[in-house]
């Protein structure tokens, strides 16, 4: 069994960056209960920002957070046979506030990026656009090898809430 | 230190907004406007919402005038300390004397604190907030006469003259049975000090921090500020929140201030620089 979850990679998850209140509490939540079914020691697949992000989620997870089995199942790391943790993201140039300001062309590559990451049947779109879009794609370009044809995924999280497409998603095959 | 204030804890990193409440005519700042207990109490109401987590009640103004006994001091805080304990059981109540009588008396209707402005003037003050169970706030006025204006003070170095009256009182309270958490210290800006001691104390308070007891200031509109601004009471609230960022950059933990908002925003914003709070939401650049 391989295991495979999505986050982004937001710098406001890595505790150097903690507010008194969380200004990314609901991704915060959905990307610790996705990494606490991931189980321990996965392949990160991450630029080294991302890495970064992965390590700060891994570390949160050591002490074992209590979470009702989804619909892939409860928590059985120990039979995964492999597991990763890739850090990507969408467009950061959704709107006028975003950081990158608004691209026209980014809700159409985010579409498109969605599609081909949750259908499990779809190519992925042109990552020289994406990242002229300042989509976060290394992690991403190295799951699209990994994912075998057809596997859909578990969506827990998809939105923008500062102009950057974030997505949590689970694949388990 | 973790710091006990009676019936409340605060944690090691907590800075407290002490607001004033007068319970007196004539005082300098608001000139009798809650002299009425309903005033009073309306005031409290108000710097409670405002986040305050202590108030200081005081019945007799700092300046010289009119003599105010004990009976009448009594008069004026008690009833209205029992009140103010009743409404808001969560709320650190401080009382400003230096009488032992008034302290003893204000501790059975529920105070936290005592605030001895005066530095120790009644000897037997630390006994009745050790009797109490209240915390107690030593102050250096310089040997100072209970309402008395200074005149001609000089010291050698207002600033070990503060530290080593303030920790020798801390030391006669904690002996005298108060916990060592409950004590605090002052320098007591303007008290027993012309507005270059206040300046220097400003300008030096790390050195009072360090002796690690929780430092309170009392800064609010005084006169170290109007004379340093030539700004007269009422436009003096930028030099308060000017020497509250000082104090709060060396580490006070305690701020009696009459503008509860503003003085709140002040210190964290300077906690925040000094590293010692996060930023209330920071999203920016890390999106």
């Amino acid at each position: 069994m391989t295991r495979v979850v999505l986050v982004p990679g937001v710098l406001a998850l890595l505790p150097a960056y903690a507010s008194l209140e969380d200004p990314v509490a609901d991704l915060r939540a959905a990307c610790l209960a996705a990494v606490t079914w991931l189980g321990p020691d996965p392949v990160v697949l991450a630029d080294a920002q991302g890495a970064r992000v992965a390590a700060a989620l891994l570390a949160a997870c050591t002490e074992p957070l209590v979470e009702a089995p989804g619909p892939l199942g409860p928590s059985l790391a120990a039979t995964a046979e492999a597991s990763y943790l890739v850090v990507g993201n969408g467009s950061a140039r959704r709107t006028e506030k975003a950081p990158g300001h608004l691209d026209e062309r980014a809700a159409a590559y985010d579409d498109a990026l969605r599609a081909a990451l949750t259908s499990g049947d779809g190519d992925l779109p042109d990552l020289e656009v994406g990242r002229s879009l300042l989509a976060s794609l290394d992690g991403i370009d190295r799951l699209a090898d990994l994912l075998p044809p057809g596997v859909g995924a578990r969506v827990d999280y998809d939105d923008d809430p500062f102009g950057v497409q974030y997505w949590v998603l689970r694949w388990q095959w | 230190m973790t710091l006990q204030l009676g019936r409340h804890a605060f944690a090691d990193d907590a800075t407290l907004m002490m607001a004033i409440v007068n319970r007196t005519p004539d005082s300098f700042y608001d000139q009798g406007a809650t002299w009425a207990e309903d005033s009073a109490f309306s005031r409290v109401e108000l710097v409670v919402s405002q986040g305050a987590e202590i108030v200081d009640i005081g019945g007799i103004k700092a300046a010289p005038g009119v003599e105010i006994s004990a009976a009448e001091e009594m008069s004026r805080v008690v009833d209205f300390v029992a009140r103010v304990r009743a409404a808001f059981p969560s709320l650190v109540i401080s009382v400003d004397t230096w009488r032992a009588s008034v302290a003893a008396a204000v501790c059975a209707a529920g105070a936290d604190v005592v605030n001895d402005a005066w530095g120790g003037a009644d000897p037997e003050l630390v006994d009745a907030a050790a009797e109490g169970g209240a915390a107690i706030i030593c102050t250096h006025t310089g040997g100072a006469t209970p309402r008395t204006r200074p005149y001609r003070i000089e010291y050698d170095d207002v600033v070990a003259a503060a530290i080593a009256d303030t920790v020798a009182y801390a030391a006669r309270a904690i002996a005298a049975g108060v916990s060592p958490e409950s004590v605090v210290i002052d320098p007591a800006h303007d008290f027993g000090k012309n507005t270059f001691h206040s300046l220097e104390v400003t300008r030096r308070l790390g050195e009072m921090v360090e002796t690690g007891y929780p430092v309170l200031v009392s800064l609010s509109n005084k006169d170290f500020v109007g004379e340093t601004l030539d700004q007269q009471v009422g436009s003096r609230l930028i030099g308060t929140l000017a020497a509250t960022a000082v104090c709060a950059l060396a580490g006070a933990r305690i701020y009696r201030v009459h503008e509860v908002v503003e003085t709140r925003q002040t210190v964290d914003m300077v906690s925040s620089i000094a590293g010692r709070r996060p930023p209330a939401r920071a999203i920016r650049g890390l999106q």
